[in-house]
């Protein structure tokens, strides 16, 4: 009885500690991708920006080992049996935020594209409106595992900050599309946005799966 | 002696089918909810059966004997073998039956064919807690429901030390369970057979000893052990799925209300103490553990707003209240008769 409740104890604990790193990545990478999306546009020099990148990749890549000892961990471990199903959806669904994060970080990189001066604000409001709703996501999903009773506040933040990148969205699609720009810049910026606003739907979409894991958490 | 132990073999296949049907109700939800291994649970089910029964088995036999002291070795093999078969033929009709209830109506067959007067009160207030059982039940499951969420909400404890504390909390709450189990049910099994024991005493090592009684619970309570470690495991995974969804905390709720509800009707203990402090006393009386667990999960079903409950397993309990007794009687007396006839044996001295 001892022997299991030590092995119990020792496995929980390793769980416990390995949930809590991962989210910590995912608030990571939506810190990076503002310090990203603030380099491209205050610096010229691109070497800052590769850093960056790397950086986030850092991030990305040790967020993915994570999630997979994660789930090696629950099924060979047995833990949370009734949960598993979910846990491990919501884990490949932060996953996508930080991949997400990534991939823009990486076009902004590789693209470099050629911003309006009228657009820069509303696009730098935009990328941290969806920083915003992937740092929420992952403080939500950190609370689904700490306190339930907090689940609903921050997931209530993830609405409201994607509410906001849409409208934000909208007003620069607008925008792009007034202007005298070439139809390939048009077209550049449009699928930079909406790769942008992507972030802040996944992290909705996420929101809705944990408030429905939160309802089948009660007892 | 070899008779005896012949005759004793109805006491065991009762004891065998005891542990194989409610040895899914100490382990099951956990067993179904994957928290606890089957090898895991049978293990500690089969060491608590066997304590509970040698230690505190006492209590629920003595009310058997006080409504039928069967004082022939083939009328308490016939009492016994009659029970078992009202038990088979009520769950081959679906019909939920206890142990306890096919027992009781058995021993009321061999009163009436032996002539002998049967205590009614004493009939009814074991009718009683038959349905108070599962009412009881639910009461401790909705007590502990609201305790443990009150407890979940105020210590803030996170998922995963949870799903720990509940591993280690099934484990003990079936413990528990089982040693409830022994104590109450051991009465079904070997009870009647305590009138015409012929076992001797067992000594034990550090000057113990286990008396003539005590050494029938044992073989009882292995008997029971055989039971869950034979035949159990199909049941124990489908319990917890049958009746409604359930999550590993409100599987730990079940198994704790029930195994309460088992140790409040076997323990000597507590019903001395309620008496000596003039409080109505409990009585010590075997009592059905899957209409314990029924009565849980039908407890925090209604809590949760009526959802999940199956009212015709409710039909086919109430229906097992009355009919099981009343089968084990008839079968019971018709069996007698054949033996005492047929067979030339005495079934009652």
């Amino acid at each position: 009885m001892f022997k299991l409740k030590i092995s119990l104890f020792s496995k929980t604990k390793s769980l416990e500690a390995k949930i809590d790193s991962f989210h910590d990545k995912i608030i990571d990478s939506a810190t990076i991708f503002r310090k990203a999306v603030n380099t491209f546009f205050s610096s010229d020099d691109f070497d800052d920006l590769k850093k960056v990148s790397k950086q986030i990749k850092k991030v990305e890549h040790q967020a993915d080992d994570l999630r997979r000892e994660i789930e090696n961990q629950l099924y060979a471990q047995n833990l949370l049996p009734n949960l598993q199903a979910d846990i491990l959806k919501l884990v490949e669904s932060l996953d996508e935020i930080n991949n997400h994060f990534d991939k823009v970080v990486y076009k902004f990189y590789i693209e470099r594209p050629e911003i309006p001066e009228n657009l820069k604000r509303n696009i730098i409001k935009l990328c941290n409106q969806v920083a915003d709703s992937g740092e929420y996501m992952g403080i939500a999903s950190r609370a689904f595992f700490k306190d339930l009773s907090a689940v609903r506040d921050y997931t209530h933040k993830v609405y409201l900050m994607e509410q906001e990148s849409d409208e934000t969205y909208n007003t620069i699609k607008k925008a792009i599309f007034k202007s005298d720009l070439p139809l390939a810049n048009k077209l550049q910026l449009d699928s930079f946005i909406n790769r942008i606003t992507e972030i802040a739907d996944i992290a909705e979409d996420c929101a809705d799966e944990l408030l429905i894991f939160t309802l089948k958490r009660d007892i | 002696m070899l008779s005896f132990l012949v005759f004793l073999s109805s006491g065991l296949f009762l004891g065998w089918s005891l542990g194989a049907n409610d040895g899914a109700n100490l382990f099951g939800t956990a067993v179904g909810t994957k928290m606890v291994k089957f090898r895991t649970a049978a293990i500690i089910s089969s060491i608590f059966v066997t304590l509970g029964a040698v230690i505190a088995g006492s209590g629920t036999t003595e009310t058997i004997n006080k409504l039928g002291h069967i004082n022939a070795i083939a009328g308490a093999f016939m009492v016994v073998f009659a029970a078992a078969l009202t038990i088979y033929w009520m769950t081959k009709a679906r019909i939920s039956v206890s142990t306890s209830q096919a027992i009781v109506g058995a021993i009321i067959g061999w009163n009436i064919y032996s002539a002998r007067p049967t205590d009614y009160s004493l009939l009814t207030t074991i009718a009683g807690t038959w349905i108070f059982c599962p009412i009881l039940s639910a009461i401790f499951a909705i007590i502990l429901y609201f305790f443990t969420k009150i407890v979940l909400k105020w210590c803030k404890i996170s998922l995963i030390r949870q799903d720990c504390y509940i591993r280690i909390g099934l484990i003990l709450a079936g413990a528990f369970a089982a040693y409830a189990l022994g104590a109450n049910n051991i009465a079904n099994v070997m009870g009647v057979f305590t009138g015409s024991n012929m076992l001797n005493a067992l000594p034990l090592p550090f000057g113990l000893s286990l008396s003539p009684t005590q050494v029938l619970f044992l073989i009882g309570g292995i008997a029971i052990s055989v039971g869950i470690f034979t035949y159990s495991k199909a049941t124990m995974n489908a319990v917890g799925r049958d009746i409604m969804q359930m999550s590993p905390t409100a599987a730990w709720i079940v198994v704790v209300a029930q195994s309460l509800v088992l140790f409040v009707f076997a323990s000597p203990n507590l019903h001395n103490f309620l008496i000596s402090h003039n409080l109505p006393a409990i009585p010590l009386v075997p009592v059905s553990s899957s209409q314990a667990v029924i009565g849980a999960v039908m407890g925090i079903g209604l809590l949760k707003g009526g959802n999940g409950i199956n009212w015709k397993l409710i039909g086919r309990i109430i229906i097992g209240w009355v009919a099981t007794p009343a089968i084990a009687t008839l079968v019971c007396y018709i069996s007698l008769f054949v033996l005492a006839n047929v067979f030339n044996l005495t079934v009652y001295n």
